[in-house]
């Protein structure tokens, strides 16, 4: 009973089975009846009468099969069609007879030609519509999983497969995919709620620090804890920006980055930075938010390590160039990549009282990767770190 | 003197601001929950509602639309969480200005300040304004301010730098009046930036340049020799 039960349930092995066994069968017994149906014509002797089709003369092909059976061929030709004499002979019975006292002989060629053409466009189109068949539920499966991504990272629900549909093997499947699409997105959840806690347990004492040294105002000492706050600050929302980088999912819109660059060296210079920008106005696609953080950082950073930052904004062919010069120590030749890894530092700027969080060329490099752009570093030859980033123009 | 209410669940943060705001000749209020909250707002009168994001009876957004609809009184909202999507919430949902934590304690005097004179109890030269919309249009432009950029009529993004920002914002809540600079100085002043004759100039010359308007026949904000700028368009929400 269970077994019977297995038996008939969907599953690919048996979909594979009835597709083959029913398009060898199939084949074979279609480009059998219609050569029959043609070999009829010039014994029958039926003129005019045969543009009715091959179901009108079955009587006739049928009556000749006694006496010729040489299809499909059983012997006596090596070069049979493809289709297996096995196959074959489960098949429509005919062949089976017993031989009338006919010589065995071939068939005329445009005849073979008829015979063979029908049996490799029939299984040509049932592979064809067979492949589409069995591969329908592999491409859903490649489409829920390929959207999942994109689900998490705009912490949306994740795309869900249909478990009561398709064969069983499809539908186990379908089960594990939607349990691991539902742990993965908990898990996500759980890293946002869980960085988010830990920021606001973070500021609350630093808040409550920050009131308490009002009270101490004018001490040297008291200064230096603000100071302090402020660099823990930064990097709390350094970690923050790491995991909203993940989610981020903003929308790509032309931009002037140009205005951009102006602004925020406009920003800096009104806080006392030596800032400038030179350039021509050049449009690219970009994400206004993430682009205005990763240029943010990477000002910052100039003004950190390099004292001045001069922008340069060039438009070079399909691409926006957004060069930052800065006249500081630059980094060795060989940890110019390194650089991009999270909390690295390069050693001399550990010891320098410079802060900053060891985040932020990581979030701008992956933050301009997400835009579809490049983030490089160079050491110019007359001294002072290059920073090139590159974006898609519009 | 001005009457502020402080809203926060952290006893410690409630005093040490209670007695910061003081010396600075403020009369404050502390309340560690919306309920309290509630109370002291329906038995007196507040220029201004200092308000945490995070409250154990209540969210603070809820509490912020409840206030800015019941009392219509100015919020400043506090959040340790940091988030700018929680900004761009709270600003929509009807606080005036947001502050993340901790903050210089100067900040947040200067930013009360900011709002009670956007709210007319500084002589600003407008009655009281309602709630601003976050997004204005004039002449195929869209101005959001909350996020602090222009689009253009050809849907690209022109970002602003901040004194382009307060002198915009000045502009469109002002739109065909003549402004002088001393009314431009005092309606763009930002804590710890000083705002001149020449820094208005320059933020002027930048907008228009950013705005596509020619300097010698502006057309959007123009110049009224001995008088002071006009910014003449229609602004529509």
């Amino acid at each position: 009973m269970k077994w019977l039960k297995r038996c008939w349930r969907d599953t690919l092995f048996k979909r594979l089975f009835i597709l083959l066994w029913v398009t060898l069968v199939g084949s074979h017994f279609l480009a059998f009846s219609l050569v029959m149906s043609q070999v009829g014509r010039p014994y029958g002797g039926h003129d005019g009468r045969h543009e009715g089709g091959p179901a009108r003369e079955a009587p006739s092909a049928w009556s000749r099969l006694l006496i010729f059976p040489s299809l499909p061929p059983m012997g006596g030709r090596a070069d049979g069609p493809p289709g297996s004499p096995g196959h074959a002979g489960s098949g429509p019975p005919p062949p089976l007879t017993p031989q009338g006292g006919r010589p065995e002989r071939g068939l005329p060629g445009w005849l073979l030609a008829l015979d063979y053409g029908v049996r490799m466009l029939i299984i040509a189109l049932a592979a064809w519509l067979g492949a589409a068949w069995l591969s329908r539920p592999m491409r859903r499966l490649s489409a829920a999983a390929h959207g999942l991504g994109e689900a998490l990272q705009r912490d949306a629900a994740p795309p869900k497969l249909d478990e009561d549909q398709g064969t069983v093997e499809v539908r186990e499947a379908a089960q594990v995919f939607n349990q691991m699409a539902a742990q993965l997105q908990q898990q996500f959840k759980a890293r946002g709620l869980l960085v988010a806690a830990i920021s606001h347990d973070l500021r609350t004492p630093l808040t409550r620090m920050r009131l308490r040294l009002e009270t101490l105002d004018h001490e040297p000492a008291a200064q230096r804890c603000v100071a302090d706050i402020h660099e823990m600050d930064a990097l709390i929302e350094s970690v923050l920006q790491v995991f909203r980088g993940a989610h981020a999912g903003e929308a790509m819109v032309s931009m002037d980055v140009l205005a951009l660059a102006q602004s925020l060296a406009d920003d800096l210079a009104e806080q006392g930075h030596a800032v400038t920008v030179e350039g021509e106005p050049a449009l690219a696609r970009a994400q206004p938010t993430s682009l205005r953080r990763v240029l943010g950082n990477l000002l910052g950073n100039a003004l950190r390590y390099g004292e001045r930052a001069e922008v340069t904004v060039a438009v070079l062919g399909d691409r926006v160039l957004l060069r930052i010069d800065d006249q500081g120590p630059g980094i060795p030749e060989a940890q110019l990549e390194a650089v991009f890894q999270p909390f690295y530092r390069v050693e001399s700027s550990r010891n320098r009282a410079t802060g900053g969080s060891g985040l932020g060329l990581y979030i701008a490099r992956d933050l301009t990767l997400r835009q579809g752009g490049e983030l490089l570093l160079s050491n110019r030859p007359e001294g002072g770190l290059r920073v090139e980033l590159t974006l898609r123009r519009a | 003197m001005i009457r502020c209410l402080v809203v926060d669940d952290d006893s410690e943060i409630r005093q040490g601001l209670q007695a910061f705001l003081e010396r600075f000749g403020m009369q404050v209020s502390v309340a560690a929950d919306g309920r309290q909250m509630r109370q002291l707002l329906g038995a007196a009168a507040f220029d201004v509602v200092v308000l945490d994001i995070m409250l154990p009876d209540a969210s603070g957004l809820d509490l912020c639309r409840w206030v800015a609809q019941q009392h219509a009184t100015p919020v400043i909202m506090l959040t340790a969480q940091g988030d700018p999507g929680s900004r761009i919430v709270g600003l929509e949902m009807g606080a005036d200005d947001y502050l993340g934590k901790p903050f210089e304690p100067r900040e947040l005097v200067a930013r009360i300040n900011a709002v009670l004179r956007r709210a007319g109890k500084g002589g600003a030269p407008q009655g009281a304004a309602p709630q601003p919309s976050r997004q204005l249009r004039f002449e195929g432009w869209a101005f959001d301010r909350l996020l602090r950029q222009l689009v253009s009529p050809q849907q690209v993004v022109v970002a602003l730098s901040s004194a382009e920002f307060r002198l915009l914002s000045a502009f469109v809540e002002r739109p065909g009046r003549v402004l002088s600079r001393d009314q431009l100085i005092e309606l763009t002043r930002a804590p710890g930036v000083e705002v001149n004759d020449r820094s208005i100039d320059l933020a002027v010359s930048r907008l228009r340049q950013k705005l596509g308007d020619s300097p010698r026949e502006p057309r959007l904000i123009r110049t009224l020799r001995g008088e002071g700028y006009l910014f003449d368009v229609k602004v529509s929400p």
